[in-house]
């Protein structure tokens, strides 16, 4: 078979093997893609409905209704302190589920590789992706693969879709925020933007900031097991951070959200470089933590049981419901004073002034 | 303009006749140019750095001179006893609702 | 970080304010000069604390509320040519040009990179020789010795694909515009904290005198703020003018000599426009001649470039105090922050932003009785 070039010209018959990064051909479904799905994918993530290869995979559902969930992932640079994009991808879609008050049960992945990703690259992508779905015992059970041009996707793009199972008696929703609820973090804010920031060309620091990405369901299950239907709203609060999740659930339950600015956690290195570039980290991304709703007669036991655990070690209360100013999230400043938490127009720029 | 935050001068070094440093913002690091401040500034110095240049150095000693002078002028008990006063005064007065 | 956040204690803040309101018998208007003393007090909600003591109008100090609306075109037409790798401080990104942005110009294809220091700027032309790096150099005071800098050593290491933009503008000269203007309300000033840190406060010191005013150079964190502020009110009280010096930590009455120097080598007052003001004269710098290679003006044929405002916005009244955010018609209908019709409702500190942001809030407040 004949490998058409992108230039047109005359190719040797036989399969043009770069030994080091993926070519176009990866993608045209022949002999090189069996090869890549092969030799990268199904080592990795190798599970009986994955082996099968069908077009899609048949997995048993117990219960009633079922969560799901999909999410794109086009973070740059590929890696950076803590992670990777096949980190993001699949905490990401296992939160989702989770933040639904869903057990997750099965992954699907689809990615988009661009004409020159390194084959090195791709395998520290594809070792964090199973890596952390078999910690969390949830299977990558089918999956598709594209290549394009050289140019037209950033090195890798990843979409998963997540499937999750649902109790009867815990279904966490937006429009559940009712006044009275109290609001808890369940960790420090702004890890993630900060970090994956330090990375990008540019603005070159140094910081002793890991993205925080990780694996929520165990945490979400133990506040299930303890707290139960008290547990309002859950909300991971990724692009646009605290502030923009906080708004979306005010908006959506028609409440007031008031916070207290001297109860944020906001790690050291993170504030010092959002001091450095001018950022908020009430807006900054998070990868690893949730914000909760919950009845104030059990915001001590929830807090309690986040702080057993070692991913909610640093749970703290932030704020509280209020039947005022619905759809508005206001901020109690340090000094007293209050301001509007609003919602940005686009990203958070660094600014000088 | 307006965003300058002080960070503690690490290291010095020279590029290329520029004085540079590596600068230590509360756990956050950057290549900072200490041109402006090159005939004063040495290791463990704070400076105050605006786009990536150290403006000046941070006067450590005034800077904690000021600083509890400012803690003691805030110090509420002086208002408090006076407010106290105050109130005493308004509930002798008869128009005291 | 020290020498920052101990400045941000709030119960030190708060026995702060309670010392303003002892010190004033009566209420004072007062204005701050620079963009990131009205982003602290904005954020802070300070603004609301002292409102029965000091109503503080926020001053022309946002070098991105005050570019002339020429420049954001110049820029936007530079970014969009094919072998520019534009590059600017965050600031300016959002800011609407006659017919759009930076961001928009790059959702087209313009090359548009965010950097955080001018040095890293010259870098990426080094990096991309066949590209041509141009900076957008925007500031005050405070940002000339890093811009002059730049072109210094570029000059130095001979890189030729680098050049600037530039749009710089002082303070005095505004600062004495707005005192000349008839309908001037502004009592006492808070001088800018990082301009004073490279320039000193001599240049103040006539102006305090002329007419009459306090003026007391700032910080920027909110004890800072609050210090100067109980400053300016003590003044006023006592029928003081002086300048007075609260960032000690920053500033010395010299300010920093060598900065000065290469801002003086590189280069030269000129007359300015200032976006919602007007031209105020020698309130600008501009490039030396022996430096007219780095101008991106020269080196793309954009000067002689004039653009006219369009009139629904009235920043300049709101920049001068004459006109509040809310009592704009456009404010919050056809003017917001998603889609702004001029400058101060793109930056964070501009003051119509800073209005849309808490001003809200009492609106709300208000109608829920």
């Amino acid at each position: 078979m004949t490998l058409a070039s992108a230039s047109g010209s005359v190719q040797c018959p036989l399969p043009h093997v770069v030994a080091d990064r993926i070519q176009l051909g990866h993608g045209s479904g022949g002999k090189l893609s069996a090869a890549l799905l092969r030799d990268y994918f199904l080592p990795r993530f190798g599970n009986p409905h994955l082996a099968r290869l069908g077009d899609a995979a048949v997995v048993p559902v117990p219960g009633d209704d079922v969560a799901v969930s999909t999410d794109s992932f086009v973070v740059s640079p590929l890696e950076f302190p803590g992670g990777n994009i096949g980190t993001l991808a699949v905490h990401g879609t296992l939160n989702d589920l989770a933040m639904m008050g869903a057990r997750p049960g099965y992954l699907a992945a689809a990615f988009v590789l661009e004409e020159g990703l390194p084959f090195g690259l791709l395998g520290r992508v594809l070792d964090a992706m199973a890596d952390a779905a078999r910690a969390a015992a949830v299977p990558i059970v089918t999956g598709d693969t594209k290549v394009v041009e050289r140019g037209k996707a950033d090195g890798l793009y990843i979409t998963t879709t997540g499937i999750g199972l649902l109790a009867p008696d815990f279904r966490p929703a937006p429009d559940r925020a009712r006044p009275g609820d109290a609001i808890l973090v369940s960790g420090p804010i702004g890890r993630h933007g900060m970090a994956v920031m330090g990375a990008r060309e540019g603005l070159g620091y140094e910081a002793e900031v890991s993205s925080d990405t990780a694996n929520l369901s165990p945490l979400v299950e133990r506040l299930r097991a303890e707290v139960g239907v008290a547990v309002h709203v859950l909300r991971d609060p990724t692009r646009g951070g605290v502030a923009s999740a906080l708004n979306e659930i005010a908006v959506a339950a028609g409440v007031g959200v008031e916070l207290d600015e001297r109860r944020l956690p906001v790690p050291g290195p993170v504030a010092a470089a959002c001091d450095l570039l001018g950022l908020d980290p009430l807006y900054v991304a998070n990868e690893g933590i949730f914000v909760a709703f919950v009845e104030p007669a059990a915001a001590g036991r929830a807090l309690r049981v986040l702080r057993e655990h070692p991913l909610g070690s640093n749970a703290d209360r932030i704020g509280q419901v209020v039947p005022q100013h619905p759809g508005l999230v206001v901020l109690r400043t340090a000094p007293g004073g209050t301001r509007i938490v609003d919602m940005l127009p686009g990203d958070q720029l660094p600014r000088i002034c | 303009m307006c965003l300058g935050i002080p960070g503690r001068v690490v290291e010095i070094h020279d590029d290329r006749g520029l004085p540079m440093g590596v600068v230590d913002f509360g756990g956050v690091r950057r290549e900072v140019c200490l041109a402006y401040v090159a005939d004063q500034v040495k290791p463990g110095d704070y400076a105050i750095v605006h786009v990536g240049f150290a403006l000046s150095l941070v006067d450590r000693a005034e800077a904690a001179r000021t600083f509890d002078a400012l803690r003691e002028l805030s110090q509420l008990d002086e208002l408090d006893w006076l407010r106290e006063v105050a109130d005493a005064a308004a509930a002798e007065r008869p128009e005291a609702s | 970080m020290k020498y920052l956040t101990e400045y941000r204690d709030g119960t030190i803040a708060r026995g702060l304010v309670a010392r303003i309101h002892q010190a004033a018998t009566r209420r004072w208007c007062l204005m701050e000069v620079c963009g990131g003393q009205t982003h602290t007090i904005v954020k802070q909600g300070l603004g609301e604390l002292l409102d029965d003591t000091v109503e503080m109008i926020h001053g022309p100090g946002c070098p991105v509320c005050v570019t002339p609306l020429e420049q954001i075109d110049k820029a936007l037409h530079l970014a969009a040519r094919p072998e520019v790798i534009f590059t600017s401080f965050g600031d300016m990104l959002r800011v609407p040009g006659s017919e759009c942005d930076l961001l928009a110009v790059r959702a087209r294809g313009g090359t548009v990179r965010v950097v955080y220091s001018p040095l890293d700027a010259l870098a990426l032309a080094q990096r991309y020789p066949d590209r041509q790096v141009v900076f957008f150099a925007v500031g005050f005071e405070t940002t000339a010795p890093a811009n002059a800098m730049a072109v210094w050593r570029a000059h130095q290491l001979g890189v030729t694909n680098f050049s600037i933009l530039v749009s710089h503008v002082t303070v005095p000269p505004a600062m004495v515009a707005l005192l000349e203007a008839p309908d001037n309300r502004v009592q006492g000033f808070l001088a800018a904290g990082h301009v004073c840190t490279v320039m000193g406060w001599t240049e103040y010191e006539p102006i305090a005198a002329k007419y009459r005013v306090p003026i007391v150079v700032t910080g920027f964190e909110p004890l800072d703020i609050l210090e100067g502020i109980l400053m300016t009110v003590r003044q006023l009280e006592e029928g003081r003018h002086e300048v007075e010096n609260q960032y000690v930590r920053s500033v010395r009455r010299e300010g920093t000599p060598p900065a000065r120097d290469i801002v003086q080598r590189v280069f030269r007052l000129v007359d300015r426009k200032w976006r919602g003001i007007g031209e105020i004269p020698m309130s600008g710098l501009g490039l030396r001649e022996e430096f007219a290679d780095f101008d991106a003006e020269v080196r793309f044929g954009l000067t002689g470039m004039s653009v006219e405002e369009a009139s629904e916005c009235r920043a300049g009244d709101v920049l001068r105090g004459r006109l509040k955010p809310m009592d704009c018609p456009a404010f919050g209908t056809r003017c917001t922050p998603e889609h702004p019709l001029g400058s101060p409702m793109v930056s964070s500190e501009g003051a119509c932003a800073a209005y849309y942001n808490y001003g809200r809030l009492r609106v709300t407040a208000g109608r829920e009785g």
